[in-house]
C-alpha cells in the first residue's frame, strides 16, 4: 500500500486482461448448472459463483462467440466459447439453457391478421413459441431488415419477433405483411 | 401500472390465502420451456411468494428466507430470482422469466420483494403508464386512459365543448351559414327542373324565361360558392384560433410540470403534442367540423326528396349505398397503404442521404463513394419503382371506382327514362332525381370517412388532456415560505432514483456549511448530476430530507428558492436572442452597468467587443458562432448578474482549450468567493480549490475530505488522482507534496 508502484503495477495487469481474449472450453473451464437454474463456473484459480453467457453475433453466430461474464453493474467478461459444437452434449445444455433465459426472440411462423388501426399496427400471429398478438408503431422503424429476406419486428413494449425467410410465408400471408416490406 | 391485478376465482383457489391478504399480483409470459404461457401469475403476501403456473401452483416461497431479490434483464425478457439468506449467487432461485413487457412490472416487484424481505411495512407503487389498454387491449397512445374507452365516456365531449366555450357566437354564425349551404346545393336542381320542363321541353318555351332560370341557376351557383367561401373561412379561422389556444396552454403546461414528466417522454412526443395534435384538431375544425352539419342536412334533406318525388326509384338508388360505401372504404384503405408505403421509402432515401452527407469526410477517407452512390442508387430505384406504381394505380383505377360508385345512377335513369317515356315523368323531373341520387352516393362516401376522422381527433384529445391533466409533482405548498438562503446545505438519509426502484443515490449524509466549495467526484453515472438535480429541486427525495439553512427544501418557494442558484453546465445553452439578453436572462431588470461588470468579471467583456455588434450581437440557434469556451464565460456572466447564494459548476471546464480553461477558471474563482458551491469535474485538477472533496462510489459516499486527507488515505480519490497524473507523465509523489 505504501508505494504507488504497486498499485500502477495492479492497474496495469487489469487493463492487460481486459485485452487479452481468453479462450475458454472444457480443459480450462468448468460449468455446473446451479440448483436454482443459473451457470456457475470453476476456471484456473477462481470461482465464480454465478455467470452471464452472451451472445457477440447473436443474428449472424448465435452459436458461436459466446462470452461468458460476471454479474453485476461492472459485468467483466471471464472468457470466450469459440463454438458451442465444441463442448460436449452436458456442458452445451447447460450453457443453451443460460441463452435462453437471456434471450427471448420468437420466431414468427404464421400470420393469421396484421390490422392497422390509427398509428399502430396490430399482428396476430403463430410463432415457434406459441400464438401471439402484439402491436407496433406504424410509421417508425419498429420492423428492420436483417437481410433481403430476414426481419426483425420490435413492438412497443420491446419484445422482439423474427422472420428467418420472408419468401417461406405463403403468398396471403406475405401479402399482409406487404406495407412492411 | 397496476401492480396488484385481480386473480379469478380458480386462481385463488389454489393459493392457500385469499385475495385480501396478496399485496402484489403481476403476469408472467414464458414458461420453463420457452413457450408462452397464459393465465399464469406471480401472487405475493407479506409471507411468501406463490408461483401460478397455468391453473397450478407451481411453486411456494417463504420470503424470510431470503436475503435479496432481483429482477434481471435480458434482452427482450427478463427474469426474477432470489437470493437466500446467507448464500452467494450459486444457491440463486429462478422464480419467473417475462417478456419485455413486464420488465418495468417486475423492477417494481423485486423492489417489493425486498421490502418485505428487510421487513419493512411499505407497498412500492408504479406511476408508469400501461402501454395497451386493459379494457379494449389497444396499444395506448403515450396516455393514461384510452382514447377508445374514455372516448365513450362523456369526459372527452366535455372537454372538446370546453375547448369551443369561447367561440360561441362564431359558432352559432358558422352553423347559419351550414345551413344556407345546404339549402343552396339542395335548390339548385329544383330550378334545373323548371328550366326543362317549362322552358325546354314546351313548345312555346320563350328565351326570356330560359334567360330568367339560368339567371337563377347563375346567381345560385354564386351563392353556393360564398356561402361556402365564408363558411370555410370561418372555421379555419375558428380552428385556428382553437389549436393555437391549446398550444399556449399546452406549452406553459409543460414548463409547469415538474422535469421527471417530461425526462419520461421522449422528447419528440411532447413536440408533437404541442404541434401535431393540435394541428389536427385545427384540420378537423377546417376540414370535417364545417362540412359535418351541412353534409348531414343535405343528406337528410336529400333523401326526403327523392322519397317525395318518387318512392320506388329512391328504395332501388339505396340498394347501392351499401356499394358505394364499401368501395370508398375499400379504395381509401388501399391508398393509403400505397402511398404509406411511398413515404416509407422516400424517409429510406432521406435518411440515407443525410448519413452520408454528414459522414462524407468518413466516405472519402476510406474511399467509399463508389458503394455509397450504388447504394443510394439501389433505394432511389426502389422508390421510383413505387411511386410509378402508384401513380399507374391512381391513373387506373380512379376512374374505375369513380364508374362504378356511379352505377347506381345509370340504373336509376333507365328506370327513370322507361317512366319519362311512358309519361309517367317529365324530363326535368327525372333530371332532377338523377342529380340528387348523385348527390346522396357522394356525400354517403364522404360520411363513411368519418369514423376515422373522429378517432384522429379523440386521440389527440386524449393526448392533449391527458397532459393538461397532469399534476405537476414538486409544487408550493401552503406552508412554502420565501426565503434568504444563506447557503448551508444538508442531505440527511437520503435515497432517491429517477425511476423508483432503481435507486442512484442511497442513504447519503453530507453537511455542507454557507460559503463552502464541495468538489463531488466519482465515476460517470455515479450519481454526481443526480446530487445536484436534488440541490436545485429539479426532484423530489424518494427517501430522507433535503435541508437548506436547516429547512426543508419542500416547505421554500420554488421561483423564490431558484433565482438564488446559479448554474453553469459543461454545455451552456444560449437562447435565441442578444448577448445581453443572455447575460440578463436570470434577473432582466439589471442595469446595463451591471451586464458589463459581471462580462468583465467573467472574462467576458473583451470577446464581446471584439464581435461586431458589441452586446448586441445575436446569439443562438441560427445566431453569431461563439466558440465553446465564449459561451461559457457567457454563462458565468449570467450565474455573476443573479449574485446566487448557491452555485453549480457541473463539469464547466471540461471542453475547452488550455488558455480558454485559464480565463474561465479565473472567471470561476471570482464566482464562487463566498458562495456555496458544488463543482463536479472528471478533471481534478480544477478542483484544486475545493474545501472539501466528495467521492461518490457504488450509490453512496465513499470519502469526504479535503484533497491532502484524501491522498493519505490512499483509497479511490487516491487511485483516481495517480491514474490522471500516470497518464500525463507526472510521479504521484510530486502533486502529493503540493
Amino acid at each position: 500500500m505504501e508505494d504507488k508502484e504497486f498499485d500502477l503495477a495492479e492497474m496495469e495487469k487489469e487493463t492487460e486482461e481486459m485485452l487479452k481474449i481468453n479462450l475458454l472450453n472444457e480443459k480450462n473451464a468448468r460449468f455446473t448448472r446451479t440448483e436454482g437454474g443459473f451457470l456457475s463456473l470453476k476456471t484456473g484459480d477462481k470461482d465464480y459463483p454465478r455467470v452471464l453467457a452472451v451472445r457477440m453475433f447473436p443474428f449472424t453466430d448465435p452459436d458461436k462467440y459466446i462470452s461468458i461474464r460476471t454479474t453485476g453493474e461492472h459485468s467483466k467478461e471471464i472468457g470466450i466459447i469459440e463454438d458451442m459444437a465444441s463442448l460436449s452434449g452436458e456442458v452445451r445444455g447447460i450453457i443453451e439453457e443460460q441463452l435462453d433465459l437471456r434471450y427471448f426472440t420468437p420466431v414468427i411462423t404464421g400470420i393469421y391478421s396484421i390490422k392497422d388501426e390509427y398509428g399502430y399496427a396490430y399482428f396476430d400471429v403463430m410463432t415457434d413459441r406459441g400464438r401471439c398478438r402484439f402491436a407496433i408503431h406504424m410509421g417508425g422503424s419498429d420492423v428492420v431488415h436483417l437481410s433481403e429476406t430476414r426481419i426483425m419486428i420490435t413492438d412497443i413494449d420491446e419484445n422482439r419477433f423474427e422472420i428467418p425467410d420472408v419468401l417461406k410465408l405463403t403468398p396471403g400471408e406475405r401479402k399482409k405483411l406487404d406495407l412492411f416490406l | 401500472m397496476e401492480l396488484k391485478i385481480g386473480l379469478s376465482e380458480k386462481n385463488l383457489r389454489l393459493l392457500p390465502v385469499g385475495e385480501k391478504e396478496l399485496i402484489y399480483a403481476v403476469p408472467f409470459d414464458i414458461g420453463k420451456d420457452g413457450k408462452f404461457l397464459r393465465n399464469s401469475f406471480v401472487a405475493i403476501t407479506s409471507k411468501s411468494i406463490y408461483v401460478l403456473c397455468e391453473g397450478k401452483l407451481t411453486k411456494t416461497l417463504d420470503i424470510k428466507d431470503f436475503d435479496t431479490f432481483k429482477s434481471e434483464v435480458g434482452v427482450s425478457c427478463g427474469v426474477l430470482y432470489g437470493i437466500p439468506k446467507g448464500a452467494d449467487e450459486s444457491k440463486a432461485v429462478l422464480i419467473a422469466k417475462y417478456s419485455s413487457g413486464h420488465l418495468a412490472r417486475y423492477a417494481y416487484i423485486a423492489k417489493g420483494c425486498r421490502f418485505l424481505a428487510e421487513g419493512r411495512k411499505d407497498i412500492v407503487k408504479s406511476e408508469e403508464y400501461e402501454k395497451y389498454c386493459p379494457r379494449c387491449k389497444r396499444a395506448l397512445p403515450g396516455t393514461r386512459t384510452c382514447p377508445r374507452c374514455a372516448g365513450k365516456k362523456e369526459g372527452l365531449i366535455h372537454e372538446m365543448l370546453l375547448m369551443m366555450a369561447p367561440y360561441k357566437l362564431q359558432l352559432v354564425g358558422i352553423f347559419i351559414l351550414m345551413l344556407l349551404a345546404s339549402l343552396t346545393t339542395l335548390l339548385n336542381p329544383e330550378i334545373q327542373k323548371h328550366l326543362v320542363d317549362d322552358v325546354l321541353m314546351r313548345e312555346q318555351g320563350s328565351v326570356k324565361l330560359a334567360m330568367f332560370c339560368l339567371a337563377g341557376m347563375f346567381a345560385m351557383s354564386i351563392g353556393i360558392a360564398i356561402v361556402n367561401l365564408l363558411k370555410n373561412y370561418y372555421c379555419s379561422r375558428l380552428g385556428a384560433v382553437i389549436s393555437m389556444d391549446l398550444r399556449k396552454k399546452l406549452y406553459s403546461k409543460i414548463q409547469m410540470l415538474s422535469l421527471s414528466y417530461v425526462n419520461d417522454r421522449k422528447p419528440g412526443d411532447l413536440m408533437n403534442r404541442i404541434t401535431r395534435d393540435t394541428q389536427r384538431v385545427s384540420d378537423f375544425m377546417g376540414d370535417s367540423f364545417c362540412n359535418l352539419f351541412t353534409v348531414a342536412v343535405i343528406l337528410i334533406c336529400d333523401v326526403i326528396y327523392m322519397l317525395i318525388l318518387d318512392a320506388k326509384l329512391t328504395v332501388i338508388s339505396m340498394v347501392f349505398i351499401p356499394l358505394s360505401v364499401f368501395i370508398s372504404i375499400g379504395f381509401r384503405h388501399n391508398i393509403h397503404r400505397r402511398f404509406h408505403m411511398q413515404w416509407v421509402k422516400d424517409d429510406k432515401i432521406n435518411s440515407n442521404l443525410r448519413d452520408v452527407l454528414s459522414g462524407m469526410s468518413v466516405v472519402k477517407a476510406y474511399g467509399k463513394e463508389e458503394e455509397e452512390s450504388e447504394h443510394f442508387n439501389k433505394t432511389a430505384d426502389d422508390y421510383a419503382v413505387t411511386q410509378r406504381k402508384n401513380e399507374t394505380f391512381w391513373a387506373v383505377f380512379f376512374p374505375l371506382m369513380q364508374f362504378m360508385m356511379g352505377v347506381g345512377v345509370y340504373l336509376i335513369t333507365y328506370f327513370g327514362g322507361v317512366s319519362v317515356i311512358r309519361e309517367e315523368k317529365t324530363v326535368g323531373q327525372l333530371m332532377q332525381f338523377v342529380n340528387y341520387t348523385s348527390m346522396m352516393y357522394m356525400y354517403v362516401g364522404w360520411l363513411s370517412n368519418m369514423p376515422r376522422m373522429l378517432m384522429n381527433l379523440v386521440t389527440s384529445v386524449e393526448r392533449i388532456s391527458d397532459v393538461m391533466q397532469q399534476e405537476p409533482k414538486i409544487t408550493d405548498s401552503k406552508d412554502s415560505k420565501a426565503h434568504r438562503v444563506k447557503g448551508g446545505i444538508e442531505f440527511k438519509d437520503v435515497t432517491f432514483g429517477y425511476k423508483t426502484y432503481e435507486p442512484i443515490l442511497e442513504h447519503i449524509d453530507l453537511k455542507v456549511k454557507p460559503g463552502e466549495m464541495i468538489g463531488l467526484v466519482g465515476s460517470s453515472g455515479a450519481g454526481k448530476s443526480t446530487m445536484i438535480n436534488l440541490i436545485m429541486h429539479l426532484y423530489d427525495v424518494d427517501d430522507g430530507k433535503l435541508l437548506i439553512d436547516g429547512i426543508d427544501i419542500k416547505d421554500i418557494k420554488l421561483a423564490d428558492y431558484h433565482a438564488q442558484i446559479g448554474v453553469v453546465l459543461q454545455e451552456t445553452f444560449l437562447f435565441s436572442g442578444t448577448i445581453l439578453n443572455n447575460i440578463r436572462f436570470a434577473r432582466p431588470e439589471a442595469t446595463t452597468m451591471e451586464v458589463i461588470r459581471a462580462a468583465k468579471m467573467a472574462n467576458a467583456h473583451d470577446f464581446i467587443c471584439k464581435t461586431p455588434d458589441g452586446y448586441n450581437t445575436y446569439v443562438g440557434e441560427k445566431g453569431y458562432n461563439l466558440s465553446g469556451g465564449e459561451r461559457q464565460r457567457i454563462a458565468i456572466a449570467r450565474a455573476i448578474l443573479n449574485d446566487p447564494r448557491i452555485l453549480i459548476l457541473d463539469e464547466a471546464t471540461a471542453s475547452l482549450d488550455t488558455e480558454s480553461e485559464y480565463l474561465i477558471q479565473t472567471a470561476l474563482d471570482r464566482l464562487t468567493e463566498g458562495k456555496t458551491t458544488f463543482a463536479i469535474a472528471h478533471r481534478l485538477s480544477t478542483l484544486k480549490n475545493a474545501d472539501r472533496l466528495v467521492v461518490i462510489d457504488g450509490h453512496r459516499i465513499a470519502e469526504v475530505g479535503s484533497h491532502n486527507e484524501l491522498m493519505e488515505k490512499k483509497g479511490i480519490y487516491y487511485g483516481l488522482v495517480t491514474a490522471q497524473l500516470e497518464m500525463q507523465g507526472t510521479p504521484a509523489s510530486e502533486n502529493a507534496a503540493v
